[in-house]
């Protein structure tokens, strides 16, 4: 007979790999971002919108950028239009 | 002695553990889609205006319009029995389910334990819980035993001795005894509705006229029971399981096989298993909408290879009916012996295994429990990057 370890083993819940973080970014009038973490874009090297999940309760509306900033780093970010605040993860 | 623990409308009950409100309204079990639809358990409420477990949809809701359909929900009666039948076993009894709501134990040798008879069946009762509201019945023969319990009131343990079994049988309703429907109507129609009434028949003529299942029920009726057994404990089941819980309702099968994987190998790791590999494997899932869903494997040879595990329990996900927030695997019974030849070389990449498990032994010891994650791709295809893996966290 086993014992009954059900109590010190509960569900572990799996979380999700490559979660977005929240980024201070400032945008021009247009929407393309001109200031990532306090560091000026030097360089947008490509846009692209993604929406999905129109259908549900949590439906995706972004717009991402990936820049490259001005010390040579790169970064992708994103504008999420239903919280309307900006994001970084890796793309 | 023979005692038996009863819990009336187990199921119903069961499916309404989340939503104790509605036991005081009155709710019946729906009918399984795709078949023919009578209503199962009822509460009092619903019996009170005259509803009947059996009844016909349409003329249970007419004869009580106010009546609620309660969603079946098996897996979660499954585990709430076996549950029950859990904290019987750890309060010393030696259980023989029955059926979900129907267990029976020799009473013999927990007297001693408990004091005498009365006080273990009382044993029985507390370790089955108050909110199930169970009864219990001690008879020298099963039938006798059942019926007592069937008769008592909830929280009652009703104790029939030998001598007057069968007063006590006499005057008790024939519903009680393993018949058809149509017998029972039969009987009812030829003026016959108590034990009693049955017991006092000639053995031969009942058996002319309902066949052997009669002959058996007079038998009962009389005090006798044919072919009667001793009561056979089962083997008491394991308590192995691994769980995973999903951020978001997965449907897609590809996920659903690799988070399969996961849990085997995590279940395979338990120091528990003590080397033994499993023989009987439930999968069980959370669904959305609160429903359950449970499938159990019998394995033809006992294995601990995750190769046929996985090709055993993978055809089990298609037959899922809805997304699945939660997936557990459970091994509910594991062989005694290995059986397998032990190699004498190891095999190839024994050696490296071997030296990542320590590897990754001593990460968990500098950072502790939940520090080592595997990387689980669930929909490498998803255009929102977060959708694509899981980190699911790994402790053995």
């Amino acid at each position: 007979m086993v014992a009954h370890t059900g109590g010190a083993r509960a569900a572990r819940s799996a979380r999700r790999l490559n979660s977005p973080r929240p980024a201070l970014v400032e945008a021009h009038a247009d929407g393309l971002p001109r200031r990532v973490n306090r560091q000026d874009v030097a360089l947008v090297r490509e846009e692209w919108r993604v929406v999905d999940r129109w259908w549900t309760d949590e439906p995706v509306h972004r717009r991402y950028f990936d820049v490259v900033l001005e010390s040579g780093e790169n970064a992708v970010v994103y504008h999420d239009d239903d919280a309307a605040s900006w994001f970084t993860q890796r793309a | 002695m023979v005692a038996t623990v009863v819990i009336p409308a187990f199921d119903l009950r069961a499916a309404l553990r989340l939503r104790p409100g509605v036991q005081a309204r009155p709710a019946a079990l729906a009918p399984l889609p795709g078949t023919e639809p009578l209503i199962g358990s009822v509460t009092g409420a619903a019996e009170a205006a005259g509803v009947r477990p059996g009844m016909r949809l349409s003329e249970a809701l007419a004869t009580c319009p106010r009546l609620e359909l309660v969603e079946q929900d098996p897996a979660s009666a499954e585990q709430a029995w076996e549950e029950i039948l859990r904290r019987l076993e750890d309060a010393g009894f030696a259980v023989e389910p029955d059926s979900p709501g129907v267990v029976y134990f020799d009473t013999r040798g927990v007297e001693r334990l408990y004091g005498g008879l009365e006080p273990a069946l009382k044993r029985a009762l507390a370790a089955v819980g108050t909110t199930w509201d169970p009864r219990v019945g001690a008879a020298e023969r099963r039938f006798a035993a059942l019926a007592a319990a069937s008769v008592a009131r909830a929280g009652q343990a009703l104790i029939v001795s030998n001598d007057r079994a069968s007063s006590f049988l006499a005057p008790l309703p024939l519903e009680l005894l393993p018949l058809d429907q149509d017998r029972y109507a039969e009987l009812e129609e030829l003026g016959v509705r108590t034990i009693g009434q049955l017991a006092g028949l000639p053995g031969g003529a009942v058996a002319e006229r309902l066949g052997p299942v009669g002959r058996r029920a007079w038998s009962l009726a009389g005090g006798e029971e044919p072919g009667e057994r001793k009561v056979a404990p089962r083997r008491p089941a394991v308590a192995l399981h691994e769980t995973l819980e999903f951020p978001e309702a997965v449907g897609n099968e590809l996920t659903l096989r690799r988070g399969l994987a996961v849990l085997l190998e995590r279940l395979l790791a338990r120091p528990e298993r003590a080397g033994r590999p499993p023989r009987k494997i439930a999968l069980w899932a959370r669904l959305v909408g609160g429903a359950s869903w449970r499938r159990t494997v019998t394995l033809r040879e006992p294995t601990t290879d995750l190769g046929r595990l996985r090709s055993a329990l993978q055809p089990k996900l298609t037959e899922l009916p809805a997304p699945a927030l939660k997936l557990r695997v459970e091994v509910s019974e594991l062989a005694e012996h290995r059986g397998e030849q032990l190699e004498l070389v190891a095999a190839e990449g024994m050696v490296l295994q071997g030296r990542l498990r320590e590897g990754l032994r001593q990460v968990r010891a500098a950072v502790g429990a939940g520090g080592v994650s595997t990387v689980v791709e669930v929909a490498p295809w998803s255009r929102i990057p977060e959708a694509r893996a899981l980190l699911v966290p790994r402790d053995d």
